[in-house]
């Protein structure tokens, strides 16, 4: 694959305990990562990650807090229940499984989101480019995406 | 087949003593592959009652479009009830305002089965346990049942209604609940191109009309995901994208509140599968969680559950 | 003019159709029949004794159609749609009527329907006529017929081994070239078969004064009782060939305005950005559909909007028949308008 493979990155807000990884995500993303930055993992809606996955994300990132870490008690909890089946029901229509990947991270796991997403990129590197489900039809040639 | 007479005197009973406003069940439609869901609502109007194995739709998704506080008697079959449980635990109906005759269920006879077998213009239909006779226009055809049921209602493995205030008839066996784990492992056992393959020429043919949604006892939402225009969540055409968007997400919806009735796949115009997504919902909730839906009226879904004791399933 | 075409010439015919048009006809998706363009392996001509499921407007109207196209900073240019000359083959009587129906509302005297008229224009329909009248349909009862020949290029009878084809236009007349004349014998057996299938059909209900019996019955309790089990899908509608509601919207991820296929049974059809709807239940949606067809159309342009081919009978999820609806509004109450 030429080019590195697109990764559509769902971050919980307070999910990254050091500020300089934050400052990375916020700051430093290489362009192959798209990142959108909700208030809990609660907040990422099956929705989200259909219309990364229709829109030729290779692979998508979740990024959360450990349970009983949660900012807001119990949102990482139910995100887990919900996206968790919506990957496996993704997979049973084509979108491999492999394609999704979840980080939930602790207090002591600085530097951990950099080595995660750098692990998920080869991953994706062996599997391909993304093409069931990806439908989403691509505006003209030569116009920037918004 | 149970005891018609013995539905419609219940019936009225319920009725003339004023126990129910409305009593929902089927009438003869025009034509004799469509009885019609039909609202009785006096004594008299009972006379009008049939119960067949063409009844093709679930009968709860009306449930949601009476005033909630209407009290209100079904004839339930198997996955009725357990539609009727589940929007009682959603907190769409009061069981107290209800009352269920419940009716074992030998399965629907999907009726483009039907057509497929004997042709256009069917005059008469009737059954029999084991076999049912068919009248066209092209002559006789004596089929027998298995052949004709629905998909869904083949995998079925509760026929009986769990919670009904009356039951018509005595239980069925309750079938074999492999059945319905075996066709998700089938299709599981596709490759992953194959399955996409499958989806997309399932999904191709929709035409958008929301049938399925409407036929759904589950889908009451007063405004539903397509429907909404700020933010759209999906293309609103009929487009690939669109297409897919619409029964991935219609389906994900239903996860832990399907009861595998199988009316959508019933009502849709295109002929469109759509139970071997929900089959695999369904499956995964059994799996995961022990559960399925509509058993009891208490049990919430999965999702609207959050439990410490999945700490353990983080880290995977 | 009238040839004869005998049914084994058929697949060479339309093969050579093929080489200056785009050759529509009903083949098999699943278990019903669809109109697909034809290709070049060929393809068994389906005889099924009724229309295919979704009707032939769709070739006209497509479900979704780009209109226009923009961009981020304001710029805009018209879609364009390639659309090459076509023959469609093998509609039934019931849909041609239906196409020209909706002529009537795209193609007006001071507004057309660009893309329609092209559509319209560089198309040529030619229609199988039933000899054996369909299920359900009920073309006879609503002034057409299995053999309605209103806005045809050219009809085929169906007499066993050949077909009679009664040409109409000069277009159709060059694409039937080379066939054998049909003799005086052979289209007076065709009038009567014609004419047979014409007879077969069952009068559904009874058209005289229905129109100001439903007018009148405006706020009857009726529409309540028609419409008690209807679920508010678009099934009747989108399946309906003279339904022709649309709605246009910005797909913004792509920078198109498209149209896509509407239907005043749907909640959101009247629903207004204040949250009023004027159409709120099922009840006024029911008594829009069916008086569009039996009322205005015929204020409009003094014809039925319904042809009768019967799909929203076949495929209505709950068993909903606009017969049995319209023979109940039968009884209705009504006084004859006295208009000149
Ligand atoms: S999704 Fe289909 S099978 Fe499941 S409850 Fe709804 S109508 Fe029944
Ligand atoms: S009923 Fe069928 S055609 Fe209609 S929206 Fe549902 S899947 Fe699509
Ligand atoms: S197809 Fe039947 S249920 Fe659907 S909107 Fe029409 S009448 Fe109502
Ligand atoms: S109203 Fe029904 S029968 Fe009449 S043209 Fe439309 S679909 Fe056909």
């Amino acid at each position: 694959m030429a080019e590195r493979p697109g990764i559509a990155l769902f971050q919980c807000q307070w999910c990254l305990f050091s500020p300089t990884d934050q400052d990375w995500v916020d700051n430093h993303l290489p362009n192959n990562i798209y990142l959108t930055k909700t208030p809990c993992t609660g907040r990422i809606n099956p929705l989200y990650v259909l219309n990364a996955v229709q829109g030729g994300a290779d692979g998508v990132m979740i990024s959360g807090c450990l349970p009983e870490q949660c900012h807001f008690v119990t949102g990482n909890i139910t995100a887990r229940r919900q996206l968790e089946e919506f990957n496996d029901f993704l997979n049973h229509i084509g979108y491999e499984k492999q394609r999704v990947r979840f980080v939930w991270l602790d207090l002591q796991d600085r530097g951990m989101i950099q080595k995660e997403l750098a692990a998920f990129e080869e991953e994706l590197k062996n599997l391909g480019r993304a093409a069931n489900l990806v439908t989403r039809m691509k505006v003209a040639e030569g116009e920037q995406n918004a | 087949m149970p005891d018609i007479e013995a539905i419609k005197s219940e019936a009225k009973r319920l009725l003339s003593e004023g126990m129910v406003e409305v009593m929902l069940a089927f009438k003869a439609g025009e034509t004799p592959l469509h009885p019609q869901p039909a609202f009785f609502r006096t004594p008299d109007d009972v006379d009008e009652l049939v119960y067949s194995s063409l009844n093709q739709n679930n009968l709860a998704t009306y449930l949601t479009r009476l005033p909630k506080e209407s009290k209100v008697s079904m004839v339930v079959r198997g996955c009725e009830n357990r539609s009727v449980n589940a929007l009682v635990v959603e907190k769409q109906k009061s069981r107290d305002n209800l009352y269920l005759i419940g009716v074992p269920c030998e399965g629907i006879l999907d009726w483009r089965k039907i057509v497929a077998k004997a042709g256009e213009a069917v005059k008469s239909v009737n059954e029999s346990e084991q076999e049912v006779m068919v009248e066209s226009r092209s002559g006789y055809y004596l089929v027998e049942r298995k052949e004709l049921l629905h998909d869904s209602c083949m995998r079925c493995s509760h026929p009986n209604p769990v919670s009904a205030d009356i039951l018509i008839g005595e239980p069925l066996a309750e079938s074999d609940s492999n059945l319905a784990r075996e066709a998700v492992e089938e299709f599981e056992a596709l490759s992953v191109k194959e399955r996409y393959a499958w989806f997309r020429k399932e999904a191709e043919r929709c035409i958008r009309c929301y049938a399925c949604r409407e036929a759904c006892p589950m889908c009451y939402c007063t405004e539903c995901f397509v429907d909404h225009i700020e933010p759209r969540w999906t293309e609103s055409g009929a487009t690939p994208a669109g297409m897919q968007a619409w029964h991935i997400v219609r389906a994900f919806h239903q996860t832990g509140r399907c009861t595998s009735c199988g009316a959508c796949e019933r009502a849709c115009p295109m002929d469109i599968k759509m139970t071997y997504l929900t089959e695999k919902l369904n499956h995964d909730m059994k799996e995961k969680y022990n559960f399925e839906t509509g058993l009891d009226a208490q049990t919430k879904p999965p999702f609207a559950t959050v439990t410490l004791d999945d700490k353990n399933r983080f880290m995977v | 003019m009238n040839f004869i075409l005998e049914k084994q010439a058929l697949p060479d015919l339309l093969q050579t159709w093929r080489a200056n048009f785009d050759v529509y006809l009903p083949q098999n998706l699943e278990r019903f029949t669809h109109f697909m363009p034809l290709a070049a392996e060929g393809v068994t001509v389906i005889n099924e004794p009724h229309n295919t499921r979704i009707p032939p407007k769709a070739l006209f109207l497509p479900m979704t159609e780009t209109l226009v196209k923009f961009t981020r900073f304001g710029g805009y240019e018209n879609a364009k749609h390639e659309i090459e000359p076509r023959i469609v083959f093998a509609l039934r009587p019931c849909d041609a009527q239906a196409v020209q129906l909706l002529d009537t509302s795209f193609l007006q005297v001071k507004y057309s329907d660009p893309f329609w008229l092209e559509r319209r224009e560089k198309t040529i329909t030619v229609a199988l006529g039933c000899h054996e009248p369909c299920d359900n349909g009920f073309c006879t009862t609503v002034g057409y017929g299995p053999f309605n020949k209103a806005d045809l290029d050219a009809m085929l009878t169906d007499l066993g081994d050949f077909y009679l084809v009664e040409t109409f236009s000069e277009a159709a007349e060059t694409c039937f070239n080379g066939f054998a004349n049909a003799s005086e014998t052979i289209c007076v057996q065709a009038l009567e078969v014609q004419q047979r299938a014409h007879d077969q059909m069952p009068v559904a209900f009874e058209t005289e004064n229905l129109k100001e019996k439903l007018e009148q019955n405006f706020s009857s309790n009726y529409w309540d009782k028609v419409s008690l089990s209807c679920l508010g899908c678009g099934v009747c509608t989108f399946l309906c060939p003279t339904c022709f509601c649309f709605d246009i919207v910005d797909e913004t991820q792509r920078r198109e305005r498209v149209r896509n296929w509407d239907s005043c049974m749907f909640r959101t059809y009247s629903l207004e950005a204040s949250g009023h709807n004027p159409r709120p239940s099922r009840v006024e949606r029911t008594r829009q559909r069916l008086s569009h067809k039996y009322v205005y159309w015929l204020d409009q342009v003094n014809q039925i909007g319904c042809t009768g081919c019967g799909r929203c009978v076949r495929y209505c999820p709950v068993g909903l028949d606009i017969r049995s609806m319209l023979r109940q509004a039968q009884s209705l109450p009504f006084e004859v308008s006295h208009a000149s």
